[in-house]
């Protein structure tokens, strides 16, 4: 009978990933404090996904240093399937080039990407450019005239911006807020020239006139913003730069646990409930599993760190 | 009149008025209960109301903001421990009023400014936000920089008798505002290769810390085994007489327009409006000495400031679409998750949600009346009545519960233990804690101000003068200066004469 119990119990710890997964809850942690655009997606899909995977899920926010201090204490985490990270793509791609981190893209299981929305660039009405090829040349035109308001110095969206303009030879002043609201204040009070940010808090302004978006980040036009030019569009295809959202495993998950996850994933990013959310935010559900994400994470990291090279930003 | 009926039908259905009472008593007892804030419950319970209508999610913000901002002046006035930061300013005069056994005249004096200042600061989001709003968007880096200098000049007026040591305190928290990865130069400053110290030592931490860990200790010093009897807790209804109202009505004025402005330009918030707010009472004041010693005008100065930032801090979120602060952009996040569209157009496309919203913080102003004057105040006042050997380790379990929900790091308990320490020596050797606090909260504002204003000026220094604006504030800050030094000009000189 002992015998029998200590059998069962080394084949328990042998072979995890033959039992049902998932058998217990499993914990998220967010990067991120709550409140914000990645914890309500992640909240909202979590509760989709308790109902696809029939067991519970734990949010955990671990906020701060621009979402490292989450990631890093996720590193602790056993690849067992019970803990997964769920970030948006800075922490992974963008902070590690400016902050020295205990982690790199490649330190974790990549699971899917789930969302995605491209950073903007918006002038006042007044601007003497109506398209996106005039904004470009008229700032190539005037090195050192314009400021653009940015997320944040070293930011994903500060690096997106740059990217475009080191591509063009364009030199405009960078001056870093706390986040697209302070950026967008300090547009419509006129005390910097461009606002960069996310797509969503502008976007009402651009109805009324008040706000005149030229350039989205990303290779293909946005639909809510007609006037804006994607990168495609100006021979910059490959300078595209997304706010994007995904989930992550620690190192060494086992490969099914792997696969049912992105399954599960796959289907409810793109249930009509959760699309709808994301259009109410501006972004549209892209899944990306497998090598696929591994490609992507790692090609973001390498273009980025070649711009924050160039801005004298990199540790 | 369409719109009002629509308004009030919305606000006065079962869903929402439950959520409005309910919340409003949660929010007392998250304000008075050191370490919860109503940061983190708002963020912890909206996402349980996703699935239910917005006014419901909406009206339990309302009642946890407003009914939290009056909590944390019942520890403050009973045991010196203010339940919220922004309660730090009502421990000046509450706790010494309650030590002459006025604790029952304080609280209610501290709900009856709460109620006003919300009421002030609701009528205000409801007549006049949209032109607020609109004028805030005229603060530029150069006039934040101007308003975080006249914050930091307000010290001059919170030092205490010893300036020497108020500037030190003052030093001291603009060093620890240092702390954490540079926002403009993306430089990691005194972080010592700690990754939690990046984002900088988290405000709400080193506050609880500092301020509701001293009194804790001196509770405990205290040894006390058998706690008040009932007989010594005079809580019998007190009248405030009507002479005494009439002379709180000029502080209740001067205290709900410092509110709502600290409230429509964000990053500053309820303890920097009482901190305004307590200290023009004090210059207004005939006898500003008495302040500090129980005054109950300080009291009704820093409850009236305090909760006259709420209403109005919702109004460039609810205007234009830009969250003033953390509970703001959980509104509008709550609202987003409803499929509405923040921005200008918000309230003309849904003026029955957003108008309900409104008429929400303003009822639940005045819920604070009946919630916090008839029951919670009652409830809590038996606190006074518990022997320290048990408070003292349930108000720590308490803070330290609190403080590890902000970030989930248990590393802030730390951080919060090393605060309290601090906070304990300095207190014993006469150091004014207020100083630390507001060097804390505007040296960073100061300084990343003053540097994007640089950076959008190139450099030139005379852009922080010469836009009228920042001219205006930067005056108004030398009058705040020389003021006191003026009155003692004054003062000096009447004697003289006689």
């Amino acid at each position: 009978m002992k015998h029998l119990a200590i059998t069962a119990a080394v084949l328990a710890l042998a072979t995890p990933a033959f039992a049902e997964y998932p058998e217990r809850a499993i914990e998220v942690t967010i990067p991120a404090p709550a409140g914000g655009g990645t914890d309500t997606s992640a909240r909202k899909l979590a509760t989709l996904l308790e109902e696809e995977l029939g067991t519970s899920i734990a949010i955990l926010n671990v906020a701060g240093g621009g979402g490292s201090v989450g990631v890093t204490q996720f590193m602790l985490q056993k690849p067992t399937g019970y803990s997964l990270l769920a970030t948006w793509n800075s922490p992974i791609t963008t902070v590690p080039q400016v902050q020295q981190t205990a982690y790199q893209p490649d330190s974790f299981t990549p699971i899917a990407s789930t969302s995605e929305t491209a950073y903007t660039l918006c002038v006042n009405p007044d601007f003497p450019a109506d398209t996106g090829e005039a904004f470009l040349e008229e700032l190539a035109a005037n090195p050192g005239k314009y400021t653009y308001g940015n997320d944040g110095i070293g930011g994903t969206m500060q690096l997106a911006a740059e990217r475009i303009f080191q591509s063009r030879g364009i030199e405009a002043v960078a001056i870093p807020f706390g986040g697209a609201g302070e950026t967008l204040q300090n547009f419509l009070g006129g005390h910097v020239d461009i606002y960069g940010g996310s797509i969503s808090p502008v976007l009402p302004y651009t109805e009324t006139g008040e706000a005149k978006c030229l350039l989205v980040t990303s290779a293909a036009p946005v639909k809510a913003l007609p006037q804006a030019a994607g990168l495609e569009s100006l021979g910059l295809g490959d300078e595209e730069t997304l706010l994007w959202r995904m989930v992550l495993g620690p190192a060494g998950m086992d490969a099914d646990v792997v696969a049912t996850l992105s399954a599960a994933l796959e289907k409810t990013v793109n249930d009509p409930a959760y699309v709808e959310f994301l259009a109410t935010k501006g972004e549209i559900p892209n899944v990306v599993t497998g090598a696929a994400l591994t490609a992507r994470v790692q090609g973001e990291y390498d273009a980025l760190a070649k711009v924050a090279k160039a801005l004298g930003l990199s540790q | 009149m369409g719109l009002i009926s629509e308004i009030l039908g919305g606000v006065f259905a079962a869903g929402p008025i439950v959520a409005m009472i309910g919340a409003s008593i949660l929010g007392v007892f998250i304000g008075a209960l050191p370490g919860l804030n109503p940061v983190m419950a708002i963020a912890l319970l909206l996402p349980l109301t996703y699935s239910m209508e917005p006014l419901v999610a909406l009206g339990m913000v309302a009642g946890i903001y407003n009914g939290s901002m009056y909590g944390g002046a019942i520890p403050a006035i009973l045991l010196r421990i203010p339940g919220t930061p922004a309660a730090i300013a009502t421990t000046f005069d509450g706790y010494p009023m309650a030590q002459k056994g006025e604790a029952a005249r304080a609280l209610k004096i501290a709900c009856w400014s709460s109620a006003i200042g919300g009421v002030a600061s609701a009528i205000a989001l409801m007549t006049i936000g949209p032109i607020l709003a609109r004028a805030t968007l005229y603060f530029g880096p150069a006039e934040y920089f101007w308003i975080a200098m006249f914050g930091m000049a307000s010290i001059g007026v919170m030092v205490g008798s010893d300036a020497v040591k108020g500037l030190m305190a003052a030093a001291l928290g603009l060093l620890l505002g240092t702390v954490g990865l540079d926002q403009l130069s993306g430089v990691a400053r005194f972080t010592f290769g700690e990754v939690w110290l990046l984002s900088g030592l988290d405000l709400i931490v080193i506050l609880v810390g500092l301020y509701a860990l001293p009194p804790v200790i001196s509770l405990a010093e205290a040894s006390d085994i058998k706690g008040l009897s009932a007989s010594d807790l005079k809580l019998e209804a007190v009248k405030v007489p009507w002479s005494e109202v009439r002379g709180l009505v000029p502080t209740w004025l001067r205290s709900s327009l410092i509110g709502i402005g600290v409230g429509i330009l964000p990053g500053a918030g309820g303890n920097i409006a009482a901190f305004l707010s307590y200290n023009a009472a004090k210059s207004a004041s005939d006898q500003p000495e008495s302040f500090g010693t129980g005054n109950p005008q300080g009291v009704a100065a820093a409850e009236c400031g305090n909760n006259s930032d709420n209403a109005a801090s919702m109004i460039p979120a609810l205007t234009l679409g830009i969250p003033g602060n953390v509970i703001a952009a959980l509104v509008l996040g709550a609202l987003l998750i409803h499929g509405l569209q923040p921005g200008p157009q918000l309230f003309h496309q849904n003026p029955g949600l957003v108008g309900g919203f409104m008429v929400q913080m303003l009822l639940t102003s005045l819920l604070i009346l009946a919630v916090g004057g008839a029951a919670a105040t009652r409830i809590f006042a038996q606190v006074q009545r518990l022997p320290g050997v048990l408070l003292v380790p349930m108000i720590l379990v308490l803070m330290a519960v609190g403080v590890y929900v902000i970030n989930g790091r248990v590393i802030d308990l730390w951080v919060m233990f090393a605060a309290g320490a601090a906070g304990y020596i300095l207190e014993k050797i006469n150091v004014p804690l207020a100083p630390i606090v507001l060097g804390l909260i505007l040296g960073p504002m100061a300084e990343q101000s003053v540097r994007r204003a640089l950076l959008i000026s190139r450099g030139d220094p005379t852009e922080l003068f010469t836009r009228p604006l920042s001219a205006v504030i930067a005056l108004a800050t030398l009058g705040l200066v020389l003021w006191p030094i003026l009155k003692g000009l004054k003062a000096r000189r009447r004697p003289q004469a006689q």
